[in-house]
């Protein structure tokens, strides 16, 4: 990451899922701090928190109870203060729909989650690297 | 003038002119003249009649009854006209008798008092007589043996016909409805709209349901309502218009329709049902199978000093299962899409497609795959198009056995469809799989040895049918296999299946 003392906001309800994260990573030597929610509200509430520290990137499952990825998405891209924080979506759906609901919403990217490990570790790896290149606001 | 031109006729001249049968007889009956159509008309040379009675004309039956006639016409002479006169039957020279009209004129000569009868053969009036008689019986057979109900309204909406199929379908008889509005064989808001129907009609000619014909609901006596086809039809007689009403009571044919359409409901449902259901189950299966893959993964990487050549080997066996399980749900995911995400339909050039998709499968050196004829461009979903070949091919690659594989991709018009053959020298099949090989998870050799997922073959049938096309295979084990599928030669659309929008 271009920043490497902003977190990163995860926001993914499987706890495996969140494990994958963390450890792929460390594994790619990534060493921004990882916020983890639970779902788009509790993602919400960090967010909004005056307190909590505006995340580099907002990583972001769609499947999710409580409140799923693409209501999330609804909210952050229609607040001033949020909407320039890149989002990805890190998702199983192979959908049409999700694909096409979450760009209209404005997100920079779209990764399927790969079932094998290593393939996940590479995704991850993409991601840093472009956001390692790509300036911010 | 007449007087002048006719002055110096006789009268017998005159009477010979005559164009209808004339005979004139004394008041015994004998007969004393008869004209030439007389014998025409009765068979008689004329110079027999004169002198005979005039009852030999008569059949037997009538002659006494006649004879009464004459004496009373005699007493009290006056003329008769022809139709206003007496209808009799004549008997002819040969014994046929025919139906006349007989007029009389009483001729008043010196002191003799004599009658003048003009006969006319009313045969071919009768007759049409009879036949409109007949039509008219037939008319009121169908009228009242109808199975349909027939109302009959004037032009102010009044019932002037009513028949016992009516009678049956709205409760009524014929008596208690004459004369009534038919409005009353109709619920609100009907019932008070009629009138006014009617009128616009009579106003402005426009047809709302004569000659067309419409559903519409009709109330019986009791108050109860049912739906009914009505017809109507306008007659003219003379000044006045009439109108006729055909009602057909379709309660059962509603109920047949309103049950077929909630069975095709239900159908839908199920059907779309099993849609998401393939989609949802696969979709949520694949979470915790990328838990046990990732966790599966570091047990290996983190305890790799601790596990031994077995435990390994098991992780290993572990991570290729969950790899296969994998396979299997993006197999149920890509069936379950076929059909339920649309692509555009557009020309596609087949032989482009079988070269891409050779191009993506790369074959080994050691197997030549030829195109027999050039294939033709059809319209269709792209994707689905190519999986078609794609799955045929790369099963014909995967498995080829022989040193020198051989496969060959042909096509060819028959009646409104394309046939195409794609068959390999390879392995070939037993007759008895042929049907199973298209089944979803169905493989022939063990997964441990070539790697499939069993949707490939039910993918491509699923696709073909899909399209209203049909595929089959042929094959003869040592020697290789055909797969034959058909596809419609007019635009190939996927109509048999709703789908979302891709």
């Amino acid at each position: 990451m271009k920043v490497p003392n902003k977190p990163i906001l995860l926001v993914e309800d499987d706890q495996v899922d969140i494990m994958t994260v963390n450890r792929a990573l460390k594994e790619i030597h990534v060493t921004n701090p990882v916020v983890s929610r639970e779902n788009g509200e509790d993602a919400l509430h960090y967010l909004q928190d005056p307190e909590s520290e505006k995340p580099c990137i907002i990583l972001l499952d769609l499947n999710m109870p409580i409140m799923n990825g693409i209501e999330f998405l609804q909210i952050v891209k229609h607040d001033g203060q949020l909407k320039r924080i890149p989002v990805v979506v890190l998702t199983t759906s192979e959908e049409q729909q999700d694909k096409v609901s979450s760009f209209n919403l404005g997100v920079a990217g779209y990764m399927a989650k790969p079932v094998d490990y290593r393939q996940f570790v590479e995704v991850m790896r993409s991601i840093d690297a472009y956001w390692t290149i790509s300036e911010m606001p | 003038m007449t007087e002048h031109l006719l002055q110096g006729k006789s009268q017998e001249w005159l009477l010979e002119s005559v164009a209808d049968a004339t005979i004139i007889f004394d008041r015994t009956g004998r007969i004393i003249f008869a004209n030439p159509p007389v014998e025409q008309l009765f068979g008689y040379p004329r110079q027999e009649l004169v002198g005979k009675s005039i009852e030999a004309l008569l059949p037997e039956h009538f002659r006494q009854t006649h004879r009464d006639r004459i004496d009373d016409y005699f007493a009290k002479p006056s003329a008769r006209a022809l139709s206003t006169g007496i209808e009799l039957l004549g008997l002819r020279q040969d014994g046929s008798e025919f139906p006349m009209d007989v007029s009389l004129s009483p001729l008043r000569l010196q002191q003799e008092l004599l009658t003048m009868a003009m006969l006319h053969d009313t045969t071919p009036r009768k007759q049409a007589e009879d036949a409109l008689r007949e039509s008219e019986a037939r008319l009121r057979a169908i009228f009242y043996t109808a199975v349909d109900g027939i109302v009959t309204i004037d032009e102010c909406g009044l019932i002037q016909r009513f028949n016992p199929a009516a009678e049956r379908l709205f409760g009524y008889i014929e008596t208690e409805v004459i004369g009534r509005n038919v409005s009353i064989l109709m619920p609100a808001p009907y019932q008070e709209a009629h009138d006014g129907y009617l009128a616009r009609y009579l106003q402005s000619g426009e047809k709302k349901v004569i000659g067309i014909g419409r559903e519409v609901v009709g109330q019986r006596k009791d108050g109860t309502t049912f739906p009914m086809d009505l017809a109507v039809s306008e007659m003219r007689q003379g000044e006045r218009r009439m109108f006729t009403g055909t009602v057909r009571d379709i309660s059962e044919r509603k109920q047949a329709e309103e049950q077929r359409d909630c069975l095709l409901q239900e159908l839908e449902s199920a059907n779309e049902e099993l849609k998401n259901f393939a989609y949802v189950v696969s979709h949520d299966l694949k979470a915790p199978l990328r838990a046990i893959s990732s966790l599966a993964d570091w047990l290996a990487t983190d305890y790799a000093d601790k596990l031994d050549d077995e435990g390994k080997e098991h992780l290993r066996l572990l991570t290729s299962r969950v790899r296969r399980m994998d396979g299997l749900i993006d197999g149920i995911l890509q069936y379950s899409r076929v059909g339920r995400v649309k692509e555009a339909v557009v020309a596609v050039n087949l032989d482009r497609v079988v070269r891409e998709v050779l191009d993506s499968l790369a074959p080994p050196a050691s197997i030549t795959v030829s195109i027999d004829n050039p294939l033709p461009t059809i319209m269709s979903e792209p994707t689905r198009i190519q999986q078609v070949f794609q799955n045929l091919l790369s099963n014909a690659i995967k498995y080829m056995d022989k040193p020198a594989g051989e496969i060959h991709v042909a096509c060819g018009a028959e009646g409104r469809h394309w046939k195409f053959s794609i068959s390999d020298n390879g392995p070939g099949i037993k007759q008895q799989h042929f049907e199973k090989i298209f089944q979803l998870f169905q493989t022939l050799a063990p997964r441990d040895r070539v790697e499939s997922s069993g949707v490939g073959l039910a993918l491509v049938k699923k696709i073909v049918e899909m399209y209203g096309g049909q595929i089959r295979v042929d094959s003869t084990v040592g020697q290789g296999s055909t797969f034959f599928f058909t596809l419609p030669r007019a635009s190939v659309t996927a109509i048999s299946t709703k789908g979302t929008q891709a």
